[in-house]
């Protein structure tokens, strides 16, 4: 490229530069104050690159009930039993110690968008120039009849959310008598973490090899076939878990009968199994839901795809998996990820009077373990369209792995292991 | 595109501040384009790592320890298809040539 014609044209989009923090001249007194609701993929990595961006002139409070960070991604290792939840978790000690961010270990119940105020179940009133929402996802146990209830007596899991009910799941499969059935359902897309409930049934299936070979997995999926690397995971099915998998799609599962452990359909018998995982479908975060920025069908939250500023309220941001996805985008850590690098570079931007990037861009990559150590992956890469006003996937760019492959295992835990680092480190 | 010599002569000044500290050039002055350099560089973060400085002990590919002239070079014959790989030929096609010369500035060194 003509570096002249670069040149200008950075020049054009950003006007004239300003080679000083006009944010800490303006407000050498009060800083901006920037507070985060939620610390998981998004939450914290925005909070992280909003000091990082601003060379520390914006004041960022990061609200999170959980202690420490637990990732989702390869949390399906522990449900197999190939990894420890410890190896999944991370300290938040990183952003206060080495990033400044104040962090509030407590959960936000409310948000006041005219006193630009959210409140906590502990009881503090935080108030904000910018916020973030970052809740992640609600399960929807009122969808499936019964459910709310078998989930709360531990008769069914969801452990979509990893933490306590990972663990929980892994033990009850390992408790199982050999010649046992283990069923898991999954929803109607969208949800989160598209190929998540396949590589669940490869991890599930792995163990049943490997530990009770006279029992299966048989998955009940609401979708009409696998959402995400159909053939990969199929292929994988096939060559390494002949007998272990029964997949069943266009089966959506109504009802959950806790006390003989049974599956009630919309059209099929009913089924008993041993070990029930049942996920529900899935929405925006609570908090975004009751705060009616859920815009979306009550069910997900629109927003600016340039800032992620809300569209129903100014000055409020939702990123990760709450939103209402541009085409093609999947609801994944890696791109809740990036999703906080958009909009914290936008908010650094719009509190020091700078123009906001007119064309970001966004990847994603997601990497599923077929086996303990051979994995395949999608990628994906997404350029905001000016004209469409949204984010649309490059033709010609992103794809499939061809085949599982050992190597793609180890640069999955080198991603895990980065990003990580780069979300809360 | 007429470009000024004043502009040039601020862009350039600006380069070469990011390219003298590499990638964890945070201690330079805030302006329009540092804030977006580096949140466009950091869409590489995820899987490299903050600035492009992966994790100890971590085999993914280090790209902080490449030239600017490496990685932009990587970026295009990945983005060609005269470079294989498993994921980065794939996410490289995705990248606009501006954008590969704004990374490989942020996050290579001299």
């Amino acid at each position: 490229m003509n570096r002249r014609l670069f040149l200008g044209q950075s020049a054009a989009l950003f006007g004239t530069s300003v080679g000083i923090n006009k944010l800490a001249l303006a407000s050498s007194t009060t800083k901006a104050q920037v507070v985060i609701v939620g610390a998981g993929y998004g939450g914290a990595t925005a909070a992280k690159y909003i000091r990082m961006l601003s060379n520390n002139s914006i004041a960022v409070t990061l609200i999170e009930p959980n202690a420490d960070f637990i990732s989702c991604p390869l949390s399906n290792l522990v449900v197999g039993g190939e990894e420890k939840i410890g190896a999944l978790t991370t300290s938040y000690n990183g952003l206060p110690d080495k990033y400044g961010v104040n962090m509030i270990k407590d959960m936000v119940t409310a948000v006041d968008t005219g006193k630009k105020t959210v409140t906590t179940a502990g009881g503090n009133t935080v108030a904000y120039d910018k916020l973030i929402l970052a809740p992640g996802i609600t399960m929807n146990m009122a969808s499936i009849e019964g459910l709310a209830q078998a989930n709360a007596d531990g008769v069914t899991l969801q452990a979509w959310k990893a933490g306590p009910e990972t663990v929980a799941l892994h033990q009850q499969i390992a408790d199982m008598p050999d010649g046992g059935i283990v069923a898991l359902t999954i929803p109607l897309a969208p949800y989160r973490c598209p190929p998540g409930p396949y590589e669940r049934t490869c991890q599930i299936a792995n163990y049943l090899k490997n530990n009770k070979p006279k029992s299966k997995i048989v998955v009940f999926d609401s979708n009409d076939d696998v959402t995400s690397k159909g053939k990969l995971f199929k292929q994988a099915w096939a060559d390494m878990y002949e007998g272990y998998i029964d997949y069943r799609p266009a089966h959506k599962v109504v009802a959950v009968d806790g006390k003989t452990r049974t599956l009630k359909f919309e059209f099929e018998d009913d089924f008993k199994a041993d070990v029930l995982n049942v996920i529900p479908t899935m929405g925006a975060g609570s908090l975004v839901v009751d705060s009616g920025i859920a815009n979306m069908n009550n069910r997900w939250a629109e927003v600016d795809f340039l800032n992620f500023e809300s569209t129903q309220a100014k000055d409020v941001h939702v990123i990760g998996d709450s939103i209402q996805v541009a085409p093609g985008m999947p609801k994944s850590g890696h791109m809740a990820n990036q999703h906080a690098k958009v909009a914290a570079a936008a908010i650094v931007a719009e509190l020091n009077d700078f123009p906001v990037n007119p064309q970001p861009v966004v990847t994603n990559t997601c990497y599923s373990f077929v086996n303990d150590r051979d994995v395949v992956h999608v990628a994906s890469v997404h350029q905001y369209n000016p004209e469409q006003k949204t984010f649309l996937s490059v033709k010609g760019a992103g794809g499939l792995s061809p085949e599982p492959s050992q190597i793609e295992g180890i640069y999955a835990w080198g991603w895990a292991k980065n990003i990580w680092f780069d979300t809360v480190g | 595109m007429y470009v000024t010599r004043k502009a040039v002569g601020f862009i350039v000044a600006s380069g070469a501040l990011w390219m003298g500290a590499n990638a964890g050039a945070l201690a330079n002055d805030l302006s329009a384009e540092r804030v977006y350099h580096l949140s466009l560089a950091a869409t590489c973060a995820n899987c490299h790592g903050t600035n492009g400085v992966s994790v100890a002990g971590n085999r993914m590919p280090k790209i902080n320890e490449l030239t600017h002239d490496q990685i932009a070079q990587m970026l295009r014959q990945y983005k060609s298809g005269e470079k294989t790989g498993t994921i980065m030929p794939q996410l490289a096609k995705g990248y606009t040539e501006e954008q590969i010369d704004i990374i490989a500035k942020v996050l290579g060194h001299n």
